[in-house]
This record gives C-alpha cells, sequence and structure tokens, in this order.
C-alpha cells in the first residue's frame, strides 16, 4: 500500500530532516480536504442463508480524511509513547472508521454491541486477533510500528476500520466539514499528504512560516 | 451456459469486484443491487470408498466451486435474493431465489417465499467456505443412505443387499442412482417462510415442497413439508436449538414393485444444535434424527446423525479444527438375519486454516472415514486441500 510505504519511510528518511530540528519556530498548516465524491454506503455481503432481514450496522464515517507530513524534522520521532485511544464497535461497526495514532499508542478495543465481536487484524505493520469477547469487555492492542493496520470483524464481515500509526506527530484527522488543522510544524517547506479511505488521494507541497498559518486544501476526486 | 463462458463471466466479476470486501451497491432507480461472491477450489485423491459423495455425484474434497449471490433491496422491508452456482466448470444452478419482506419495521418479522434456506438445523445456514471449518460435510448433511425418493425398495432384502451403496443404488427396474443423506446439503427447498426474533429467543416456521433429504422446486407427490426452529440464546456466545420437519418424501412416480398407498412414504425428522463460543474457542454439537416411511412394510426406516466440532485460533490468521461424526441406522429382518438397513459410518477429520488475507483461506485436513459393513471398501483415509477466496 503507498501510505504504508510512505509511512515507513519516515522513519528512513528522518536524518535527512534533522537539519529542521534547529528550528525552533514555529507554526501551523490548516485548510479543508474536499471529498467531490459522496462515499457509498456500507457495502453488506449478501447473505441468502439467512432467515430473514439482517440489522442495519451504523455506517461508518468515510468522509473523515487524515492529513500529515510526509516528512517530519528529526525531534518529533522522539515523542512517542503512552498515549491511549480508543475504537468502539457500536452497532455493528467501528467507530470511529478511521483512527491516526503515534507510534507507541495503545488502543481500546471496547464492545458496546450486544452481540459478539471479534477484533483482528492481518496487516504487516500490526498482527493481532482478540478473539471473542461480549458487550462492556474490552481489550487492547500496542502500536509500535507506523504503518496502515486494517480491523475486521470475524463475525460481521461488513465491519472495518484504519488504524494510521505515524511515527511522527504531525497528522490531523478532519471534522464534518472537512477542515483540519495540524499545529507546532517547525518553520520550513513540506510535502502534505491527504489520506481517504484507504488511500493516499493527493500529495501537495506547503511553506510553513514562523507564527503564521499556511492554507492547504486538498480535493480529492 | 457451456463451461467456458462460466470460466469468462467469473473471472470478469472476481476481477471488477475484488478486494476483501463485498462490491459496492449498485443503484439501479431506487433499487440497491449488491453482489457477492465465492470461489474455492479443493483437491484430495480419489475417495474409493465413496464416503463423500453429493445428491450431485460430487465430492466437496475434490470440488471447483464458485458462487454468486447478489441482493437487490427496495428500501429496508423488501428485497429479492438469488445464489447461482456452478461445480467444476458445469452449468450454473440456481440454488437460492426468493423475496424478503419485513411487514412491519418495527416488528423483528420477516416473511421469504420462493427457493428459501432451509429453517432445519444449523450447518446448512453456515456451510458457506468461510463458515465451515473443515473442508466436508458432516455426515448427517451429506452422506448418502441406500433410501432414495424414485425407487423404493419392495422388501427387507431388496434394501439390505444395498448396504453401504448409498452412491449408486438399485430397486427393482429403475436404474442406479445415488440415495438420499438425511438432510440434503446441496439444494434448498421451495416454499414459504416465516421467522420472529426477540432478544433471546429466535422462532422460523416453513411450509416447502419437498422434504429435509429431497428438496424440491415442484411437488411430485401430493404432500408439503412443514418444518421449525426454535433458538435460544441464554447467553452472548451460546446458542441453543431444536428443530423438527415432516413431509412425503417419495416421489409418484416412484419405481416399485410394492403398492404404495397415498402419502405412505413421510420422512419426520427432529434435531437438536449447540453452539458455544469464546475467546480465541469455538464449539458446536449438532444432532439429527430421521425416520422415512416405506411401502413394503410398516416399521418406518430410522436414523440418526451426530457431529461434534471445534476450532481454536493459534495465532492471528491460524486455526486449528476438528470435527467427529457418526450416522447410524435402525435394524432391519431380512433373510440373512437382523442388521443396520444400511451401514453405519463413522467420520474423523481435523485440520488447520491459514488467511493470507482476510477473504484468502487455505485449509488442509486429514479425513478418516470409516463404514461398518456394506459393499463397498469399509474405510478411506484422505488428505485433501483447499484454497478459498470471497468478496
Amino acid at each position: 500500500m503507498v501510505l504504508s510505504r510512505a509511512l515507513l519511510s519516515l522513519a528512513a528518511v528522518h536524518l535527512l530532516a534533522a537539519a529542521l530540528a534547529a528550528a525552533p519556530a514555529s507554526g501551523s498548516i490548516r485548510g479543508r480536504v474536499l471529498l467531490l465524491r459522496e462515499p457509498g454506503p456500507v457495502a453488506i455481503r449478501p447473505s441468502v442463508a439467512e432467515l430473514g432481514m439482517p440489522r442495519t450496522p451504523e455506517a461508518p464515517d468515510r468522509r473523515r480524511s487524515v492529513v500529515y507530513l510526509e516528512t517530519a524534522p528529526q525531534r518529533a520521532f522522539e515523542e512517542h509513547g503512552g498515549a491511549r485511544a480508543r475504537l468502539d464497535q457500536r452497532n455493528e461497526s467501528f467507530v470511529p472508521y478511521v483512527l491516526p495514532v503515534i507510534v507507541g499508542t495503545t488502543v481500546d478495543f471496547p464492545n458496546s454491541d450486544r452481540t459478539y465481536h471479534n477484533v483482528f487484524s492481518l496487516s504487516k505493520a500490526r498482527r493481532f486477533d482478540l478473539g471473542r469477547y461480549g458487550r462492556g469487555q474490552s481489550k487492547a492492542v500496542r502500536f509500535d510500528r507506523p504503518g496502515v493496520v486494517r480491523v475486521f470483524c470475524d463475525i460481521h464481515s461488513h465491519m472495518s476500520a484504519f488504524i494510521l500509526v505515524f511515527a511522527h506527530r504531525f497528522f490531523a484527522v478532519t471534522d464534518a466539514e472537512g477542515r483540519y488543522r495540524i499545529d507546532g510544524v517547525p518553520s520550513g517547506t513540506y510535502t502534505v499528504v491527504a489520506w481517504n479511505d484507504g488511500q493516499e488521494r493527493e500529495t501537495r507541497t506547503v511553506q510553513v512560516n514562523e507564527g503564521a498559518a499556511a492554507e492547504l486544501d486538498f480535493v480529492v476526486r | 451456459m457451456t463451461g467456458g463462458r462460466v470460466r469468462t463471466f467469473v473471472l470478469a466479476f472476481a476481477l471488477s469486484g475484488g478486494g476483501a470486501f463485498a462490491a459496492e451497491p449498485m443503484s439501479l432507480g431506487g433499487l440497491r443491487l449488491t453482489l457477492g461472491g465465492e470461489v474455492s477450489g479443493s483437491l484430495s485423491p480419489r475417495d474409493r470408498g465413496f464416503f463423500n459423495d453429493t445428491g450431485y455425484e460430487r465430492n466437496p474434497l475434490h470440488l471447483l466451486r464458485l458462487r454468486l449471490t447478489a441482493e437487490l433491496r427496495a428500501g429496508e422491508r423488501l428485497a429479492g435474493l438469488a445464489e447461482v452456482r456452478s461445480e467444476d466448470l458445469a452449468a450454473p444452478r440456481v440454488y437460492a431465489l426468493y423475496v424478503r419482506v419485513r411487514p412491519w419495521s418495527r416488528r423483528s418479522f420477516d416473511l421469504q417465499a420462493g427457493l428459501v434456506p432451509p429453517v432445519f438445523g444449523a450447518h446448512l445456514r453456515r456451510s458457506y467456505g468461510p463458515d465451515n471449518l473443515l473442508i466436508g460435510e458432516p455426515l448427517a448433511y451429506q452422506y448418502l443412505s441406500t433410501l432414495r425418493a424414485d425407487a423404493l425398495p419392495a422388501t427387507p432384502d431388496e434394501l439390505l443387499g444395498q448396504r453401504g451403496a448409498g452412491w449408486r443404488t438399485n430397486y427393482g427396474s429403475a436404474p442406479a442412482a445415488p440415495g438420499l443423506p438425511l438432510v440434503s446439503g446441496v439444494r434448498w427447498d421451495a416454499g414459504l417462510q416465516a421467522r420472529w426474533h426477540g432478544e433471546r429467543v429466535e422462532a422460523a416456521a416453513a411450509l416447502t415442497q419437498g422434504t429435509l433429504s429431497q428438496p424440491r422446486v415442484r411437488e411430485d407427490n401430493g404432500g408439503k413439508q412443514v418444518s421449525g426452529r426454535v433458538a435460544w440464546r441464554p447467553l452472548t456466545g451460546f446458542v441453543l436449538g431444536v428443530s423438527g420437519a415432516r413431509g412425503d418424501y417419495a416421489s409418484d412416480r416412484s419405481a416399485t414393485s410394492a403398492v404404495v398407498p397415498a402419502s405412505c412414504c413421510r420422512q419426520q425428522a427432529w434435531g437438536a444444535d449447540a453452539e458455544y463460543s469464546a475467546g480465541h474457542g469455538l464449539l458446536r454439537a449438532e444432532a439429527v434424527w430421521s425416520a422415512w416411511g416405506v411401502a413394503a412394510w410398516r416399521a418406518p426406516l430410522r436414523a440418526r446423525g451426530m457431529s461434534i466440532e471445534g476450532r481454536y485460533k493459534l495465532m492471528p490468521g491460524l486455526y486449528v479444527a476438528a470435527r467427529a461424526c457418526r450416522l447410524g441406522f435402525s435394524r432391519l429382518t431380512g433373510a440373512a438375519g437382523t442388521m443396520p438397513w444400511d451401514a453405519p459410518a463413522t467420520r474423523l477429520e481435523a485440520g488447520l486454516g491459514y488467511s493470507l488475507r482476510r477473504n484468502l483461506v487455505l485449509k488442509a485436513v486429514f479425513q478418516h472415514n470409516a463404514r461398518d459393513g456394506g459393499r463397498r471398501r469399509p474405510r478411506n483415509d484422505l488428505g485433501a486441500g483447499q484454497v478459498l477466496w470471497w468478496f
């Protein structure tokens, strides 16, 4: 996966960005990711063996995008560990649909449904299988390698989510209007990537100046 | 449709819908069409004991199976569903074709009409590749007994003479043909079905043309089958079910020398099933008791099939599984003495599954089969492998 390569490459290229580490002054990047195509409804694999209408699961919010710096100052790679995040299982859907975290983060997977769920991933960045557990129970996984982790439920094939594990902290997830903001970015020129629904959608370059907010919009077709 | 055309069609569809998910729904003037499918290829040495033959004279351990399913939805309360299958690239067959209706939006009550899924038992609704822990099937849902719907034995000796030869039985002047399983796993029945479910209880009933062992699109004996199942979930991950079915299985055109009174030949069956899962383990057990009336003598022919199976995930993507089955038959007296009317059979199957991707699974199994008597090889041990891909 392209994004996976990009995230993994962060660790390799961070020395090249070391020169930027000497620049303490910072600014921010903000803007909007505009999706030209409305994401379709969740695709539930048709099952002719059901004896009646299956439950309608909660639709995942596939409009959320993640914007991140392709390269980052070296000191950003030293800010790891200890963080905690949550990926809920609710109405036969993972909430949120996309969860960006920094390396070293532990993600909790609570089950808020009345049925069993079985969270698992076969992604190279993190393979795990939490087994079946019921309502009110939660299990956790720590993510120590950057990359894209695709998460599924072994019982409900329509359930899926993305965990994006970054080696630095310069990323943001868009809000309901598609807006994002990345703060504390040292002055310099950066390649910024907009990611949506499993793919890198657009890559652009931006200049960040001390105390200023660089505007950068993306259009995803 | 020719084999070549089937290949082209399936390949084109697979490529277009590739990936880990069902193809995105397509809008068709207010309707929503969703497609799904499954391709599985199994390979094993020849089953010289014919333990794995199905009613279509194929062997699940040595089979290329293509399945294409479609759902056309009109809102939240009406849908049409269909499944087409091709086995070993033969002409596709319609396996399921029915309409699903939810009459009241606030009640968990559904009606299905057409070629509908069976309500009896639990295995048939999870016989798809990803749900079947192994490659073979439980004996009760696959093994062919020596009883036929289209040719009835005239005497006990005629029936006993066929013991252990269910894949190819001979009665009277009828040409040799496969016998009946307790419950057919290779085709579904046509009729009307209703299902209600609450928080912990689910109840389903159906009125169909054929019977469990002989599902039919068009009835051929003037009788209908009534079947039902009640399932109870006392705990999350724990399901108990009981099932029953009753219907006329023999064709009016049965070739027999016996006098066949109307509705003499009825199949009655009871089933019990249980499933428990927690953590990385899963355990299932199922029992089927069946009795078939025959024209030539009063006592029905009884059979019982038992199976227990389990799975444990060793690590992400890798599991081990095993199943033990036993099929027994009631005793019948003939000139040679009293004995089970068909040769009892035992199957032990164990293996593992490994997911290369979420929707690409490799399975490898070892299967031991034994038959207590009969004309054909009493034992057969087989190894088999399967590649399974679904979307």
